[in-house]
């Protein structure tokens, strides 16, 4: 994924594509810049509604990157339920600032508290891509 | 794509794409991306403002829709660039031909009506862009409205 001189592909099956979900918008974008920093493909959401809308189309998605608390009818758990329920191949990482209660190891790969610990996380999505 | 872990070789000119839909949102934004742009997505125009108040932040075109729900729509977001951040264009993107021409009116970047083509969007962000003087750049190009 790494590999430079990758020259304009335009098809997004040919790039891997992470779903990051996260309405605070700055936050989002640092971690879709470092993301991209990596060579991935970047899907932005800014809450669960959005992301569904993602998930419901036919856009390739292979790891989804999502806030447990999104200010819409989808929080990132159920998020994370549905996206396991309908794209059952793709990875899941959950981050939350707070206290999660309920089984998250049955719902995502992968847990993460907030604030983000950028370079962790790029490594965990890394981790969790080879691994699929 | 970037190349992995490098910046590219000439600083990317940064476009802000500011839109609640995120199927069109994600479209345009690669697209222009695939263009060489640095893209800054946000979904919708309070958004925008918490980017554009990072006044360190290099920003050079906010692409706008024109209806967003939020505190502000795209004419209220345009009047705030003018406002705070007068250096950077605006084009705003809007599906009522009335409300296209009163963008184009408000926004030396003028406005595109929606639905639009990328190539559309690209080719008005790269004439604004080029015909922009270092210093002053809100002499852009004349605005295309709907036919």
């Amino acid at each position: 994924v790494v590999n430079a001189e990758r020259a304009c592909e335009t098809e997004p099956d040919e790039n891997t594509a992470v779903l990051v979900v996260e309405d605070e918008v700055l936050i989002r974008l640092m971690i879709a810049d470092a993301l991209r920093a990596q060579g991935l493909k970047v899907i932005e959401a800014s809450d669960g509604d959005e992301a569904m809308c993602v998930l419901q189309s036919s856009l390739p998605v292979h790891l989804v990157l999502t806030d447990v608390r999104l200010p819409s009818k989808t929080d990132g758990l159920g998020l994370a339920r549905f996206a396991r329920a309908a794209r059952p191949d793709v990875r899941l990482i959950v981050a939350s600032s707070h206290h999660v209660d309920g089984d998250i190891g049955g719902v995502a790969d992968a847990f993460f508290a907030k604030p983000y610990n950028v370079r962790a996380m790029v490594e965990t999505v890394r981790k969790l891509l080879s691994e699929s | 794509m970037w190349q992995a872990g490098s910046e590219p070789a000439k600083i990317a000119e940064t476009v802000l794409v500011v839109e609640d839909e995120v199927l069109i949102r994600l479209v345009i934004a690669e697209y222009l991306r695939d263009c060489g742009y640095k893209v800054i997505e946000a979904a919708n125009a309070d958004e925008a403002v918490l980017v554009l108040q990072q006044t360190e932040r290099r920003i050079d075109v906010v692409f706008s829709d024109v209806e967003m729900p939020g505190s502000m729509d795209g004419f209220g977001l345009a009047q705030w660039v003018r406002a705070n951040r007068p250096d950077i264009e605006v084009i705003l993107a809007g599906s009522v031909a009335r409300a296209v021409d009163a963008a184009a009116d408000l926004c030396a970047g003028g406005s595109v009506p929606k639905p639009y083509e990328p190539q559309t969007v690209h080719d008005r962000i790269r004439r604004l862009l080029a015909g922009r003087t270092p210093r002053e750049g809100r002499f852009g190009d004349a605005s295309v409205r709907p036919s």
